[in-house]
């Protein structure tokens, strides 16, 4: 016996979730384009498309975030940060989405907290939805999970056999959800999984070591010319959290926000002296691979990438993140590591004295 | 900052305004609430997050020595939207200020050695507060030598405090003005901060050297000091880069993995040698 959702019944968990005053999250198709968004009636909630276009990270670190609002006095400033985040039922995430929170958590969380992710976290419900399709751009399980994974779920919704959903529930958040909807729920026999792997791509215990031996590698140069630094790929990466803060407001106050920013513009390292520590689009997107693969591997433990795809699918010029990886990989087979002691490529025991702006 | 809201800053009331230069000033800033001036302290080498309510936030060093607490100083060139706004800013105004940040310099561990400073232009405020804070413990170290140089004689700041230690009889002041620079009464010496180190040839042994200035600097000063014999170990340096959060979270200011805003700024030419040239 296990718990099911018949498929029938998932508007009536979200009508369920409304009238219990959730705020409801869940992919819904505007002008064309399915996109997570906030849901006025569950017969908006679409789950034709495999993924939505963004990623679930905008309703825990939002495009633009209220840090404080001022008003400003003759000589004076008065400031104010009250907070507090609509309770939210997300559901229709994917397994990498999930995963990301997770990810997420360790950066706002180290040292420093950062109130309003964290109050947004707890105040969410994540269901998410088991895959039982993948397409190219999908490579989950090369990153070491799947597509039924629980981590950073709430919920979790296995397709099987018979028009339901097997319904994990993962944390006490979950069954607490569960627990105020249980009318839609069944017990019953479930059918079998429906549930797609893709295959593993590439070999990921390679990437790393190969990243951190070639600061300095053809690669940088031939294989990113194409980027037009649009940022697309990381506005709509689950894991890229760059943001910056700026001041909206006019004469009588305003409001000091956080909004999201990209490693691949090149204003984002611009020093005011006109001096720039990544010159090229190439240094970009160098910076971009590193940073998933090697610095926030080091730092946080796991990589900054879920494996989603969305900056492959949704790439203008078709640079695809995963393409890379691949040729990391064969790279990384073809020309093993040093042995240990050895000097890495890119870090000279001289120094350099030019400056980076003759470097990628 | 009692609160949760890390982003959230002191409240600030600018306490003195000074010029240093036609486009450099400073601004002293003591807080607008006694209970954060009370709870508030900081070390040598810590930076901040300074801003204007309206126009945004940016990041300097503290430029004054703990020694001197009870407010918090800062100098900035007018270069861009937030600049700007910091220099219309007048005495009485209210400004936010969010820190201090980053790691310090390990002033303890220099006692009882020389210290050198080198610094180029805008360089020298955050180098200022190590500088006063050696001076104030004056018996902990044997020689005090700066070297300071800048574009020309007019963007040399802190003047009153370069004619204070050039009569000082317990340090040597050494100031340089690129070649071009300099006006007819000029009496230091000409030429660019490497050169004139290499020249004036300080003495390696039992000496700490701080450097700080644009990266380009930073370039040609290490091998000046490698081939003065300088230890990579005691040749200490401020880095820069741009930075929004200031707590590692933002993502921007690392070179390599190593994030300027947590790991440093403050940081031994070993560090950086170990750093990929991306800064």
């Amino acid at each position: 016996m296990a718990m099911l959702l018949a498929r029938k019944n998932l508007h009536a968990l979200l009508r369920g979730a409304m009238e219990k005053k959730y705020r409801v999250v869940g992919p819904t198709r505007t002008a064309g384009i399915v996109l997570f968004a906030e849901l006025s009636d569950p017969g908006a909630l679409c789950l034709d498309e495999l993924n939505t276009q963004n990623s679930i990270k905008e309703f825990f670190f939002p495009k633009s975030e209220t840090l404080l609002t001022y008003t400003l006095g003759k000589k004076d400033v008065a400031i104010a940060d009250d907070f507090a985040p609509p309770r939210t039922v997300l559901i229709g995430g994917r397994a990498c989405d999930a995963r990301s929170l997770v990810a997420l958590d360790r950066l706002f969380g180290w040292d420093y907290k950062d109130k309003f992710y964290f109050k947004r976290r707890e105040a969410t419900c994540v269901i998410t939805l088991a895959c039982d399709r993948f397409d190219e751009a999908c490579f989950c399980t090369s990153l070491g999970f799947g597509p039924r994974a629980t981590e950073g779920s709430d919920i979790l919704l296995v397709p099987a056999e018979g028009d339901a959903y097997i319904v994990e529930a993962v944390t006490d958040k979950g069954r607490a959800l569960i627990a105020e909807l249980e009318d839609v729920f069944t017990e019953g026999t479930p059918g079998a999984e429906k549930v797609a792997y893709p295959e593993k791509k590439f070999d990921l215990a390679a990437v790393k070591p190969w990243l951190e031996r070639n600061f300095d590698h053809p690669i940088w140069k031939e294989e990113f010319l194409s980027c037009l630094g649009c940022g697309t790929c990381t506005y709509q990466c689950p894991m890229c959290h760059c943001f910056d803060i700026v001041d909206e407001g006019d004469i009588h106050g305003g409001a000091r926000c956080k909004n999201w920013d990209s490693c691949q513009f090149a204003l984002f390292t611009l020093h005011t002296s006109g001096h720039n520590p990544r010159p090229a689009q190439a240094s970009r997107w160098r910076q971009r691979l590193r940073h998933k693969f090697v610095y926030y591997a080091d730092k946080f433990g796991t990589e900054a990438c879920v494996g989603c795809g969305r900056c492959i699918r949704n790439c203008p010029v078709r640079l695809s993140i995963l393409d890379k990886l691949v040729l990391i990989g064969r790279e990384a087979a073809a020309a093993p590591a040093p042995p240990a002691g050895a000097q890495p490529r890119g870090v000279t025991k001289r120094w350099r004295a030019t400056t980076s702006i003759f470097r990628i | 900052m009692a609160s949760d809201n890390i982003y959230l800053p002191y409240l600030m009331k600018v306490d003195g305004v000074r010029d240093e230069t036609r486009d450099v000033r400073t601004l002293r800033l003591k807080f607008a609430r006694d209970e954060d001036a009370a709870q508030f302290s900081f070390k040598a080498g810590q930076f901040g997050e300074y801003s204007v309510f309206g126009a945004g936030e940016c990041t300097f060093c503290i430029a004054n020595s703990p020694t001197r607490a009870g407010c918090v100083e800062c100098t900035f060139r007018k270069a861009g939207r937030v600049t700007k706004a910091l220099r219309d800013l007048e005495v009485g105004d209210t400004m936010g200020f969010r820190g201090p940040y980053g790691n310090v310099f390990p002033i303890e561990s220099w006692y009882g050695k020389s210290v050198l400073f080198i610094a180029g232009g805008i360089a020298l405020p955050p180098m200022r507060c190590v500088i006063w804070n050696c001076l104030d413990l004056r018996d902990k170290f044997k020689d005090i030598t700066v070297v300071y140089g800048a574009r020309t004689v007019g963007d040399l700041v802190y003047k009153d405090e370069l004619k204070e230690w050039s009569e000082r009889a317990d340090m040597t002041l050494i100031q340089t003005v690129d070649p071009g620079g300099e006006t007819p009464d000029w009496n230091g010496r000409i030429g660019f901060v490497p050169t004139v180190l290499e020249k004036a040839a300080p003495a390696s042994a039992g000496t700490i050297a701080i450097v700080c200035g644009p990266p380009i600097m930073l370039k040609f000063t290490f091998p000046v000091l490698d081939r003065l014999g300088f230890p990579r170990a005691s040749v200490y340096t401020t880095m820069e880069n741009r930075m929004k959060c200031g707590l590692g979270k933002c993502g921007r200011c690392n070179v390599g993995g190593v994030y300027i805003c947590k790991e440093g700024p403050v940081f031994t030419a070993e560090q950086v040698a170990r750093m990929p040239a991306e800064y």
